[in-house]
């Protein structure tokens, strides 16, 4: 009895202190947890949301760097969308996304399809590919962007060879924005990778049914893989878009810091930084800093929101 | 965003570290006190070998002050400097230029060098033509000294000005020097000038040649009808095809169109004609600028200076640091033409253009050389126009708005428009 009674104690007893302990060790758990996460923790208060703070409030401010700040209320908000230079980048930017961020999925998408197909040497041809979003964001190859479709260069003598004498790209206001979308369209390997992971998700049986049911490559693409791959479709899109509006590096290399010629590559951020780093209106660069962020917020929930249309989760299958 | 947010969190790190290197370790009065002082220039290699090489000279001299060196080339200089100044952590001892010392005078960055001048640790004795007021701002404070002197000058391409048979000379006018383009252009088939109407020095003497200047008062010393019609004659001209097309000069850069044979002339200052005959394979000389009535070419010397930020607390030691660069023969030496026509009588006579180991560059020392007494004997050197808060943005302005026009993506009336409302914002800000 008293030894049934002793276990039954015991097992009270352990009931009640195994939460104790386990919420002991949890939290002995979270410390670490955060002890280990704290460079990151500091780093983010510090670098990112310290900073952001302060660039809301300089935002409504008339700030040089050295004056105090003077509170000006929402007229740096008005200023910029009478600016023409304002308006210009802003110009610049749509037309860089708007042309750059389709290509590029393109791009990624048609690569990734021929590299879902099982082939010799397959990892070879994956790793040749994702190469360049390794080092896309180097500013020496914005360098070497620059010597590529300079007057004479390798672009120009090629198109020159095909009868299109378009002469260099740098130099030309009209066509250097478009060397830039090359520079993006050819880092597709972030997105090329996803897509093909999504690729990998679709099961096979689908395509044999098709296949049975005597749909053609093109049909079971557009019924099957496409609707199978939207999640990822849509990622991707939502990513690269975002990517996308905050171009910088590439503009301001490429266009030997002048964000010219004839402000052809001013893309916002280059504009930002001109205001902020070389004018000394912090202020105006604060407010259009986060006019871009409600930019991109807008863009995203737009997409979000579009998403319930041709986006397929599993569970809308079922 | 992050842009922003990154370079004031930067900002508020750099105001721990202080001024005067390790702890401020500056003596403020004695001038050979220890200290270490931060002193950071723009420029590139060639200039970094020189100063560093003065820098020592100075060390041996001095052993107990340190001087760290810091460079980046011009712009990121500027914005570099910016952020440091506005961190409260500029360097001691800098290169700064005319466009800059009311913007920064007015930001109470740079210090008022008399205290250092009656201390006996400065001296402004014996600068050339008086370019010693150079470094002043309004009220007559010296908050610079100048280090070299030079002037605006047309660099051209010796051979294809003899091949077409052109020469130019002193008092010849602006229209004489329209037709010799076009006789390059007509006869070699390249255009005759790289691209003129953005280059706000240059538009500042054909303004003096006319009476006005580009800044007056703080302000614009010019109005739109006068720019309208600079910007539209350069237009024609560009369209003509005497002046290069803005696209291939574009793409040559950081090269220019004048070494890379894309045009045969090329206003710059006097100084720079260095690089031209390490960068192209032609001879190049200086010939001396046009003028309105045959007469005034508008010329004056600029300057490149020497500053000591407020926020420096070894200020002697800073003051006698720049004393020895301005005035010691050895350092005048070393230096050369670098940074322009040594501005002091005492390191101009110890240099001896022409007896540099590259050829190419001791040629174009004696050219500058030969230039400089040519214009100072031809007596037409006034006096610089002080330039306002602002000078810089608005110069960035006028070179970029000229490209829109040039490249045709803007109307000149709406160019000029344009300018005249950014130069108004610049110094405002």
């Amino acid at each position: 009895m008293s030894l049934v009674k002793d276990a039954t104690v015991l097992a009270e007893e352990v009931n009640v202190v195994r939460p104790v302990a386990q919420k002991r060790r949890g939290r002995r758990d979270n410390l670490a947890g955060y002890l280990f996460m704290s460079p990151w923790l500091a780093g983010f208060l510090l670098l990112t949301a310290g900073p952001m703070i302060a660039s809301l409030y300089y935002a409504f401010t008339d700030y040089n760097l050295f004056a105090a700040p003077k509170w000006i209320g929402f007229d740096n908000f008005t200023a910029m969308f009478d600016d023409p230079r304002w308006q210009k980048s802003v110009q610049v930017t749509l037309k860089y996304v708007v042309i750059g961020t389709p290509l590029k999925l393109l791009l990624a998408l048609g690569v990734a399809l021929l590299l879902n197909q099982s082939r010799r040497g397959q990892g070879l041809y994956r790793a040749a590919f994702y190469a360049p979003s390794l080092i896309g964001a180097s500013v020496s190859v914005g360098f070497v962007w620059r010597a590529l479709f300079s007057d004479n260069a390798v672009v120009d003598k090629g198109l020159g060879s095909l009868g299109l004498n378009l002469g260099g790209w740098i130099g030309d206001p009209d066509m250097i924005l478009y060397s830039l979308v090359a520079l993006t369209v050819w880092q597709f390997g972030a997105p090329m990778v996803i897509f093909l992971a999504g690729l990998k998700q679709v099961p096979r049986e689908l395509y044999e049914a098709a296949a049975v049911d005597g749909a053609g490559p093109l049909r079971r693409f557009w019924n099957i893989t496409l609707p199978m791959i939207s999640p990822v479709l849509f990622f991707n899109v939502l990513l690269e878009s975002i990517h996308s509006f905050q171009i910088f590096g590439s503009a301001y290399v490429v266009s030997n810091t002048f964000c010219g010629p004839a402000d052809a590559t001013l893309v916002y951020t280059c504009y930002l930084y001109q205001k902020g780093f070389q004018q000394s209106q912090m202020g105006f660069a604060s407010a259009m800093a986060w006019m871009l962020l409600l930019a991109v917020a807008l863009v995203t929930v737009v997409l979000f929101w579009s998403q319930k249309k041709w986006v397929h989760y599993e569970e809308d299958v079922k | 965003m992050l842009k922003v947010a990154g370079a004031s969190v930067a900002a508020l790190g750099l105001t721990a570290a202080g001024c005067g290197g390790d702890g401020g370790s500056g003596d403020a009065g004695n001038a050979d006190g220890p200290a270490t002082l931060r002193f950071a220039w723009w420029g590139g290699e060639p200039r970094a070998v020189k100063i560093k090489k003065a820098i020592a000279l100075f060390e041996k001299k001095n052993p107990k002050i340190k001087i760290k060196p810091e460079f980046t080339d011009y712009q990121a200089f500027w914005e570099k400097f910016q952020t440091q100044a506005s961190g409260g952590n500029p360097p001691d001892v800098f290169l700064n230029s005319v466009a800059f010392l009311a913007k920064y005078d007015k930001r109470g960055v740079l210090l008022d060098l008399k205290s250092q001048v009656d201390a006996g640790n400065l001296s402004l004795k014996n600068f050339r033509g008086g370019v010693e007021t150079a470094g002043q701002v309004s009220g007559g404070k010296q908050v610079a000294v100048p280090v070299g002197a030079n002037t605006m000058s047309l660099v051209i391409d010796k051979k294809a000005w003899d091949k077409a048979g052109v020469e130019p000379k002193f008092g010849w006018t602006w229209d004489e020097y329209f037709t010799s383009l076009q006789t390059i252009q007509d006869k070699l088939k390249i255009a005759g000038d790289t691209g003129y109407a953005g280059v706000m020095y240059l538009y500042d003497l054909y303004l003096r040649q006319n009476g006005k200047a580009f800044f007056k008062d703080g302000k614009l010393g010019f109005a739109q009808d006068d720019l309208t019609q600079w910007w539209s004659d350069y237009y024609k001209r560009v369209k003509s095809g005497i002046v290069a097309d803005p696209k291939k000069i574009e793409q040559v850069k950081p090269k220019s169109g004048l070494s890379a044979g894309l045009a045969g002339a090329e206003f710059t200052w006097d100084n720079f004609s260095v690089r031209y005959e390490g960068e192209g394979d032609s001879d190049y000389a200086l010939a001396p600028i046009p003028t309105t009535d045959g007469k005034d070419t508008g010329q004056y010397l600029g300057s490149l200076m020497l500053s000591i930020s407020t926020k420096c607390e070894a200020q002697a030691q800073a003051a006698k640091f720049i004393d020895f660069m301005v005035h010691d023969p050895e350092v005048g030496k070393v230096m050369g033409y670098d940074m322009g026509v040594l501005a002091t009588d005492d390191q101009f006579e110890a240099y001896k253009p022409g007896a540099e180991t590259d050829k190419a560059v001791a040629e174009a020392n004696k050219g500058i050389a030969a230039y400089e007494s040519d214009v100072e004997k031809a007596g037409v050197l006034g006096k610089i126009t002080p330039h306002p808060s602002g000078a810089d943005v608005v110069e960035a302005a006028f070179l970029r708005i000229a490209g829109d026009v040039a490249n045709a993506k803007q109307k000149v009336p709406a160019a000029v428009k344009q300018f005249f409302s950014e130069a108004e914002a610049a110094f405002q800000a």
